[in-house]
Order: structure tokens, then C-alpha cells, then sequence
């Protein structure tokens, strides 16, 4: 049973798999993001959880649940092992006759932190099984977002977090380089489908999970969340900014489908960095040299981008490391 | 009957079983299992989903997650591959998810070390598994077995580990007799009450609550679990010798023990060995009995306690060791001596370490029960701890 692609927003239905019942933060990037994929996915899914801010989140105070199809919990580094044994028991208990035969997606939900960090091991061992119907998605909201604001390794360069703060001597917060997970993941032989959205353009999303699902072995998203917590904005930005990152190219929305690459959207014309970045506290103490210079990088990085899309296969770049001024 | 080593015996357990999910790392000395089985699956004997992970904490999550879904899942590790798993071997019990585990015993690094130690395994005595200690390679698979039948049942639905030690069982082969079709019924198929699955509805597991809700409740549950597997066990152990007729008495195996003055206590291979140093010391006049345990938990302190009221002295054959503890024992040592605490005659209780993987000899154990002997008859221990295969001077 494949899922079809979704045109308009109202075949999707009425019915929410994420629901009310969670006290998640106003604003928060990452629950949009879990309501629109499993919506995407529909009710024959178990859905998989590392630890993160989206457990802590979810659960806790009145054990009330918003999950409308089966979850369980997971370590914080073990959302890789986990999905491959979820998806493992069903195809042994069906092949072995002791299950009805009956596709089942596994959807297994982490963050930045349990996919980029501790279980990054994991999630490329289940790149290298044959799988069906397993989804890794990484939600990522640039940091650790449930404990205090911590840096993971995908936390861009000059961001403040509680690990990485500004002080007298430095002064950019933090001076490590994003880690482009889903270019990683695209690196493992015979991996069917793997992809980068955001929430907005929301169908963009929507689609690209119901194609992960399809494409007949583990596959893998990565999600670029607002959080509001961690990023110091107004709640009521988190759609805009999802928005700004992708139209001032800060964060580029493809895919990579069986060996071929694509970019699902170009902006038309670049908007400035410094849009995005203003709106958001932990960028403040950047100059606007600092913005002005990551502006230039980005500018490099999408002549790459759109020669991948055009030549339909991924070119890596290699960047120079900011240094601060 | 067979020729089999220990890791190969418990191999068969699992075919016999129908294991449906195999989570496989390498690691010494438990490894074996896993080459079997993998043969096993390929040759066709058996169909199971192995998956080769790329960490022990991969490892015990898989077999974690399968079983949610109700699969009938089997793991392993040796030494410290068990303790990188130990978080997921956290969680495993505590989601009540009857996986059964080889632990095939190995001495903790750095620096590395192939010799036999129960540190790795004993750690895990606070964690809410089940765990079985086999004595030889026909124990380790009826034990296996056995295991499946108790961890699954509805009254108890918790993990366990099957321990052997490492190399003495796992790499020695030695005659197996595989029980025949007279085992059918003695397993039946493993049927989760909640299952991680669409078809039985939404459930949501293990997710994050404020401990004013569940806290001390839910361990108390886990605790009850534990506590219940012990009539789980008798019932089993008594099924399964009825079924086979090879007949196990539950928690603990004894050897002259009707009148015995003085007492070996320990648990796996080397229990052939002191059975053999009680039966030559019987030969020379002396009342020396043999106690061996054969679950570590739940913890036999009742049966320990009746055994040994009467005993003048015990000598404790040790491979577990804890740096700096009260009297400088184990936790095997340990445990015993808080079992007999409420005895009405207390023994003496003396710990012979045997850490650090050197392999005793009959000798060492014939020592402990001089030693022991000695302190009885001085009615005081000169000291409570020995090291009776450490080179140079025991300071």
C-alpha cells in the first residue's frame, strides 16, 4: 500500500496521529513538525521517540498522551537500534507466519542531539539494512533543548547556548561548524531516499514523508525546527522563521532519491541573512561583519547546490571555518 | 547426546525456542553464540531476524524494541560489551520486556583480560533482571529454555540473563543431551498484553511522568515482578523435568550437605571442582558440604538461610570483586552474608577472591576449607578475605 502524494492540504483529513495532551513550549517548532508527519504517515504507524525535548514534552504532568497510534520510548542514543529491531520483530513475526501480513510504518522521531550526537552510530547502522517502511526523522532544533539549551553538533556557528556561551574572551558563542547530517546519511551506499525540509513550505514536508515511507528501504529526514526556547524569538515567528531560513538560503530543501539529487525549492531571489538572524536572541552579539561573512558563505555554498541540482548528483563542498574578525 | 560447547548449547536452546529476533556484537567469550546461530540461520535450520549491530547498546535496544512489537528476541555480551549496553539493559526491565540475554562471564578492562570474573554480570544485580547461573553446557541450554518459559509468563514478564562462565562453559565442549519433541508445549508462543502494534490500538509506553505521580510505585511493581518469578520458577523447573526427566532442584544444588560442619558456596563451573575437593575431604574424615546457587535473582536468602543455619563455617569461592568494600569482598560474598545475618547461629564466613581472571586449581579450594576449618576451630577468622591465587604478598 503506497501512500500518495498529498496536492491539497484537505486530502489529508481530519484526523491528527499527534494531539492534544502535550505541554509542549508556545511556539514549538518540533510539535508542528511531529503533528504534520504523522498525519503524513496515518494510522498504521508505531512511532519510536529518543529522549529529547519532545519526550519530556510530551508526557509528564497528567500522563496524558497525545499519541493516537502506538509510542514508545527510547534511549537518547539508541532511536537507530531501535526502529531496525521495531521493523525486524514485524517482518520476522510476519514472514513467520505469527502476524497478519500487513505493512506497518515505523517512524522513529528524534533530535538534533540523539540523531547528530549519541546515537548518530545507530541511525547509519540502520542506513546499511534493507528495511521497508522506516523513517528515521530528525527534528532538528540546533540544540539540546530539554535540558537547558546546550550546543549539539549541529548548533550553527555564532549561536549561544548555555555550553557555548559569549563572555569577555569569546566572543562568538559557538565557533563549531553545523553538521550536515543529511549529507552524511546520503553517503551510505544504496540508502533509497533521504531528504532536508522545513516547515514551511508544510506540503513540502508532508510529501517528502509520505515518499520516505514508499521508497522500499530505511529512509531519512531532516527537519529544520524552531525552537523559541532556544532561539530567543517571539512564538508567534516560529512558521516565519521556518520560512526565512529557507528563503535566504540558510537552509536548503532536497532530496536524494535513489542516487539522484534535487533541490524541492529554490528561492527565486536570496533574501539577506540578516532577516533571519535578527529576529533571533542568540545571534545578537554577532556583528554585521559576522552576518555579512555567513551571508558570503551561503552564497558560495548554493553555487553548489544548484550545480548538484542541475548535474542531479551531490557535489560537497568544503568551508573554510569562520574566524572571528 | 552431543559434543557441544556451552555457547553452542545455548544455541540450540534458541533454535528450539523459535527465537524471532538475534541482536549480535562480538565480544569474547560469549561470541560463539552468535557464530552459531548465524550458521544456523543461514543453513536454514531455524528463521529468525539476526541483525548485526554496531554496539552492545544497539545491541540490547534492538532486542528491546522487537520484544515490544512481540517478538521472541535473544542477546549477549561478555565484560565490559555488557556494561556499554548497561542502559538499555536499564530499561529492558523496567519496560518489562521479557528478553533473554546470554551473559558469558569475563573480567572487566583495562587492562584487558580473557579470563573468567562474574563482575560484568553481578553488576547487574540491582537492574530488575532475572538471573541464572549454569553450571555446565546442558544446564546452559535447558536454563535457556527455562528462561523463556519464566521471563514471559504473565506473573513475572521481565528480562533475563542466562550467565556462564566465560571460557569454562562457553568454550568447553563437553556431552549435551538436546530434550526432543517432549518439549513441545513446555514453551508456548510469547504474547505480549500490550503489544507495540497498530492492530491492538494506540498505547503509549514509557513515556516521561512526574515522579509525584509514578515514582516509588512503579519499582515496587518491577520489585513484586521479581518476587513473583520465584513460584514462576518452581512451576517451570517442575514442568520441564517432568516433560525431559533431567530433574534441576530450582535455586540451589547441594552435595553432602546433611550434616555438613563446613560449607563451599559458590555458583557455576568450579562447582564440579569443589564437589570433587568436598568428596576427597568426606574420604579423609572431614563433614565438608557443597552449596551452589542457581539463580543469583531472584536472590534464594530463605533457602540459603535453612541450608546454612546449622554450618560452622562457609568458605565462599568469589570471582566478583568490589574495590574498597566492607571487608574487602565481592558481591557475591557480600549478599551471602547478609542472607545469614538473621540466622539464629551465624557461621563464619570466609571470602577466597578469585578476581582478576587466574584461573584455581582444586588446590586453592582445598586451602579455602583448611582456612575456614582453621577459623572454625579458633572459633574467629584471622582475616575474612583471601586471595588465594594472587602472586607476592596478599597486603
Amino acid at each position: 500500500m503506497s501512500l500518495q502524494p498529498i496536492r491539497n492540504p484537505k486530502e489529508l483529513g481530519p484526523i491528527d496521529y499527534y494531539t492534544s495532551g502535550h505541554r509542549t513550549c508556545a511556539g514549538c517548532g518540533p510539535a508542528i513538525g511531529y503533528r504534520l508527519a504523522t498525519k503524513a504517515a496515518g494510522p498504521k504507524t508505531v512511532l519510536l521517540g529518543p529522549t529529547g525535548c519532545m519526550y519530556v514534552a510530551n508526557g509528564h504532568q497528567f500522563l496524558t498522551s497525545p499519541y493516537a497510534v502506538p509510542w514508545f520510548h527510547t534511549q537518547l542514543g539508541g532511536g537507530g537500534a531501535a526502529g531496525i529491531g521495531t521493523a525486524a520483530a514485524f517482518r520476522a513475526l510476519t514472514s513467520k507466519g505469527k502476524r497478519k501480513r500487513e505493512e506497518v510504518n515505523v517512524l522513529v522521531y528524534g533530535g538534533d542531539g540523539g540523531f547528530a550526537d549519541i546515537g548518530y552510530a545507530g541511525l547509519s547502522m540502520a542506513m546499511t539494512y534493507d528495511y521497508q517502511r522506516l523513517l528515521y526523522i530528525l527534528y532538528d532544533n540546533e540544540s539540546y533543548a530539554n535540558t537547558g539549551i546546550q550546543a549539539s553538533s549541529t548548533t550553527p556557528w555564532g549561536a549561544t547556548t548555555t555550553f557555548t556561551p559569549t563572555g569577555r574572551v569569546r566572543r562568538i558563542g559557538n565557533e563549531r561548524m553545523k553538521k550536515n547530517v543529511a549529507l552524511t546519511i546520503a553517503a551510505h551506499p544504496g540508502v533509497r531516499y533521504v531528504a532536508t525540509s522545513a516547515l514551511y513550505p508544510p506540503m513540502d514536508f508532508v510529501n517528502k514523508v509520505r515518499k520516505a515511507f514508499n521508497s522500499g528501504g530505511p529512509a531519512f529526514i531532516q527537519v529544520l525546527t524552531p525552537c523559541p526556547k532556544g532561539w530567543f524569538f517571539d512564538p508567534k515567528h516560529t512558521v516565519t522563521l521556518s520560512r526565512l531560513a529557507v528563503e535566504t538560503g540558510a537552509w536548503a530543501l532536497w532530496e536524494y532519491e535513489e542516487g539522484a539529487f534535487s533541490l524541492t525549492y529554490k528561492p527565486p531571489k536570496r533574501r539577506g541573512l540578516a532577516e533571519y538572524m535578527r529576529l533571533q536572541g542568540r545571534f545578537t552579539h554577532l556583528s554585521d561583519e559576522d552576518i555579512e561573512r555567513l551571508d558570503r558563505m551561503i552564497e558560495e555554498q548554493w553555487g553548489l547546490w544548484l550545480e548538484s541540482d542541475r548535474q542531479k548528483r551531490l557535489i560537497l563542498s568544503w568551508t573554510p571555518p569562520p574566524t572571528p574578525l | 547426546m552431543r559434543i557441544w560447547t556451552g555457547t553452542r548449547a545455548i544455541a540450540e536452546a534458541v533454535k528450539i525456542a523459535d527465537v524471532d529476533v538475534i541482536a549480535a556484537y562480538p565480544i569474547r567469550p560469549y561470541t560463539g553464540v552468535m557464530n552459531e546461530l548465524a550458521k544456523m540461520i543461514s543453513d536454514g535450520e531455524f528463521s529468525a531476524e539476526i541483525i548485526v549491530a554496531d554496539s552492545e547498546h544497539s545491541q540490547f535496544e534492538i532486542a528491546k524494541h522487537a520484544s515490544a512489537v512481540g517478538a521472541r528476541t535473544f542477546v549477549g555480551s561478555s565484560g565490559v560489551g555488557l556494561l556499554y549496553a548497561a542502559e538499555a539493559i536499564t530499561v529492558t526491565a523496567l519496560a518489562q520486556l521479557p528478553v533473554v540475554a546470554l551473559a558469558g562471564c569475563r573480567a572487566l578492562d583495562d587492562p584487558g583480560n580473557f579470563g573468567m570474573e562474574w563482575n560484568d554480570t553481578l553488576v547487574f544485580r540491582d537492574f530488575g533482571w532475572l538471573v541464572s547461573w549454569a553450571k555446565d553446557a546442558q544446564e546452559a541450554l535447558d536454563m535457556t529454555l527455562v528462561a523463556y518459559r519464566v521471563s514471559e509468563d504473565r506473573r513475572v514478564l521481565l528480562p533475563q540473563f542466562v550467565a556462564v562462565d566465560g571460557a569454562t562453559i562457553t568454550h568447553i565442549a563437553s556431552p549435551v543431551t538436546p530434550p526432543d519433541e517432549r518439549i513441545e508445549g513446555f514453551l508456548p508462543p510469547y504474547k505480549p498484553p500490550y503489544p507495540l502494534d497498530p492492530e491492538y490500538g494506540p498505547i503509549t509506553k514509557s513515556q516521561h511522568i512526574a515522579p509525584s505521580l509514578i515514582g516509588p510505585e512503579q519499582r515496587k511493581v518491577v520489585d513484586a515482578s521479581v518476587k513473583r518469578s520465584r513460584e514462576v520458577i518452581e512451576e517451570a523447573w517442575r514442568d520441564f523435568g517432568k516433560r525431559v526427566g533431567r530433574s534441576y532442584p530450582p535455586f540451589l544444588e547441594t552435595a553432602y550437605m546433611d550434616d555438613a560442619e563446613l560449607a563451599i558456596v559458590t555458583m557455576g563451573a568450579y562447582t564440579k571442582d569443589a564437589v570433587y575437593v568436598a568428596k576427597k575431604l568426606r574420604e579423609e574424615g572431614e563433614r565438608v558440604g557443597v552449596v551452589r546457587l542457581r539463580y543469583w535473582r531472584p536472590y534464594p536468602a530463605q533457602e540459603l538461610r535453612e541450608l546454612l543455619e546449622g554450618v560452622r563455617g562457609i568458605a565462599v569461592l568469589d570471582f566478583s570483586y568490589s574495590f574498597g568494600s566492607p571487608d574487602m569482598g565481592g558481591a557475591f560474598y557480600n549478599e551471602l552474608r547478609a542472607a545469614l545475618y538473621e540466622a539464629n547461629q551465624k557461621p563464619l564466613i570466609l571470602d577466597f577472591l578469585f578476581t582478576g581472571g587466574r584461573e584455581p586449581s582444586v588446590k586453592h579450594f582445598r586451602e579455602a576449607v583448611e582456612i575456614t576449618k582453621r577459623a572454625v576451630e579458633r572459633g574467629r577468622p584471622e582475616r575474612l578475605v583471601y586471595w588465594p591465587t594472587l602472586r607476592g604478598d596478599d597486603i
